[in-house]
């Protein structure tokens, strides 16, 4: 019965994807949600205009879903897959004696032979983790700490996410040297200072693949080229980019890849991470116990989140030249739908070298936590998950040399596979309603109207 | 000893049996029919002596207290086996089938790159190994030859069967 309703689930979700892409907009008797009024005539939108009015607005139910960059829903193919696992097949992978312990087992290698593929590796070379958190920390502290002995310098970027950033700070408090390289205005990493920052006493190099606030994707085929010819090993955190866009480890050069599973539609707290064999890559295992997963990371692997990761890993090998269609054509049409509406408005990173799924804006002369208070039927971001409760603007932002009013007026659009049309097209009429509002009620968008330079002003402290 | 000589001299007339009934080759002697030897003991090899100084490999073992132990072997010694030889602790649970890590040595580095490089299987098993350095390798998989004259091989601080209570396990 439950495998029954999860394929009909996976089936509603996926007409709704196609029929939008076709351009057929339809209510749907099976949707979870209401679809969005249809628009208004423009002479009660003008009139709403004037009175921005939101005191009576209300939300029914939960707000649309459009922050795919902080996790994903369970695609319900990988529950499916999952629950045996979760109930008749509860044997412990690594118990060797017995019937529970083999399906199990099997089950676990399945898993790890398809998360395998997704990035053209070897079943061998997968490691399963508690998400890309420890992933990062095991390749980033790992190598640097197996290797320290004779090389003691690790090279990263100032983007990277804060769990790659703090496993350098850990590293730099044990004496370990890390070079932070700067990224350029669109967000991605200058070749040649990279060539040029490696030296004979750099094991490691660690940069990301897609960036988690601003959608760039670094040349990483190139960066592995650089490191191989220099004989330094090579860490990609590729959470926001497995499973949708083309990844290969050995024709990228890649020696140790991070992967998550709640960001490809899998269950939170499982991930894994790559270690090539050939040339082998050393690690130092942080955690210490039984030995398993190849010695990399002790502890009982569970089974049911594996299987999960596993079944998510084979679906986005499966849909990705679909997913990605899906998702550039619902990225463009939100982005077109607010750029010809409103002026002032900047997309954050390059253009061209992104991934369409994750579109951050910035809002002129609006602040970002009043949008996002304003567009509270639309769960959206201002940043990443991970620092949403700091007031400081994004160090992503501020690393690609966005002023800080800019960076403050930031929103983080993410698009995902079951991400709609009518949820796209809501928000941005949402969004464009509220930034005329904001805008209405701030005296320096009151300034740029009547064309004074803000940069001019010398503003008095407080 | 006897059982050996008995078990020959029955093989041998199984195959004069067998040869009166096959045509033979005009080389063929009933003697080439069937050799047997009297079967070594693993680690046999270690327990001989050189035959000559040209064999002669001299290797020191530096166990986990750093005591150091400098050794005479030969060439085509396995370490593990010496060591055993020499009452050196090193377990080697697996009797050199590649299936443990308890002969877990550090090489010096200099001597590293003079050693056979480490099939796949030795290095899935290193994984496995606690305090693993860069100059990792299974004593076992290491046969003595000339260019290793002088060799340092370090014992880590424990190995996979190591026990708290102090207790040491003996090789098999």
């Amino acid at each position: 019965m439950q495998k029954v309703l999860g394929r009909i689930q996976a089936q509603v979700l996926r007409s709704r994807a196609t029929n939008a892409l076709a351009n057929v907009v339809r209510h749907e008797a099976t949707s979870s949600r209401t679809a969005a009024k249809p628009a208004a005539t423009s002479k009660e939108f003008r009139e709403r205009q004037v009175r921005f009015n939101i005191k009576n607005e209300q939300t029914e139910g939960r707000p649309l879903y459009l922050d795919a960059q902080a996790t994903t829903p369970m695609d319900p193919r990988v529950l499916d897959a999952m629950l045996p696992y979760l109930t008749n097949f509860y044997g412990n992978p690594h118990s060797r004696t017995h019937a529970y312990g083999w399906e199990t087992e099997s089950a676990v290698e399945k898993a790890r032979e398809q998360v395998a593929t997704l990035i053209g590796a070897d079943p061998k070379e997968i490691i399963f983790t508690s998400g890309a958190t420890e992933s990062n920390n095991i390749a980033v502290k790992g190598v640097a700490r197996f290797y320290g002995t004779k090389k003691r310098h690790v090279i990263t970027t100032q983007t990277e996410h804060k769990c790659v950033l703090d496993s350098c700070r850990a590293l730099e408090n044990e004496g370990f040297k890390v070079t932070y390289l700067p990224v350029l205005a669109n967000g991605l990493i200058d070749l040649q200072q990279l060539e040029e920052t490696i030296t004979s006493e750099t094991s490691l190099v660690s940069i990301m693949t897609v960036n988690n606030e601003i959608g760039v994707r670094q040349p990483v085929d190139e960066i592995g080229k650089l490191c191989r010819s220099r004989r330094v090993f090579f860490h990609t955190d590729a959470a926001q980019a497995v499973g949708k866009v083309p990844l290969d480890v050995n024709a990228m050069n890649i020696d140790l890849m991070s992967i998550s599973g709640h960001k490809i539609y899998g269950p939170k707290g499982v991930g894994a991470l790559y270690v090539r064999r050939r040339p082998r890559v050393r690690l130092e295992p942080i955690q210490s116990g039984g030995g398993q997963e190849r010695g990399l990371r002790s502890g009982t692997v569970p089974a049911p989140l594996a299987v999960g990761l596993g079944a998510a890993a084979e679906l986005s090998l499966r849909e990705m030249d679909y997913d990605k269609k899906w998702v550039d054509f619902l990225s463009n049409r939100l982005l077109d739908r607010i750029s010809s509406a409103l002026p002032h408005v900047i997309r954050n990173g390059d253009a061209k070298a992104t991934y369409n799924g994750c579109l951050n804006l910035s809002f002129a002369y609006v602040e970002g936590e009043s949008l996002l208070m304003a567009l509270k039927d639309v769960a959206l971001s201002s940043g990443s998950a991970c620092t949403s409760a700091s007031l400081e603007p994004s160090y992503v932002l501020r690393a690609i040399g966005t002023d800080e009013d800019l960076a403050h007026s930031s929103i983080r659009f993410g698009i995902g596979r079951f991400t709609t049309v009518e949820e796209v097209d809501y928000t941005a009429d949402k969004c464009i309603k509220h930034v005329e509002r904001l805008r209405e009620m701030s005296p320096l968008w009151e300034m740029v109207q009547e064309g004074i330079d803000l940069k001019t002003i010398q503003w008095s402290q407080h | 000893m006897f059982c050996l000589l008995l078990r020959r001299s029955a093989v041998h007339n199984s195959c004069k049996l067998i040869s009166k009934q096959i045509a033979k080759p005009a080389f063929y002697t009933p003697h080439n029919a069937l050799h047997t030897t009297i079967p070594r003991r693993h680690g046999e090899f270690e327990w001989q002596d050189p035959k000559s100084t040209d064999e002669i490999v001299n290797i020191t073992y530096v166990d986990k207290d750093g005591k150091r132990t400098k050794v005479q072997g030969k060439v085509g010694d396995n370490v593990l086996y010496l060591a055993h030889r020499h009452g050196i602790e090193m377990e080697g649970a697996c009797e050199a089938s590649l299936a443990c890590t308890t002969c877990h040595v550090y090489v010096q580095h200099d001597y590293l790159q003079k050693l056979k490089e480490a099939e796949e299987q030795e290095d899935d098993l290193l994984d496995m190994a606690p305090f693993l350095r860069e100059n990792s390798r299974l004593g076992c998989q290491i046969l003595l030859d000339k260019s290793m004259e002088g060799m340092e091989l370090e014992l880590p601080k424990a190995t996979r069967n190591f026990y708290v209570d102090g207790h040491k396990p003996k090789p098999h």
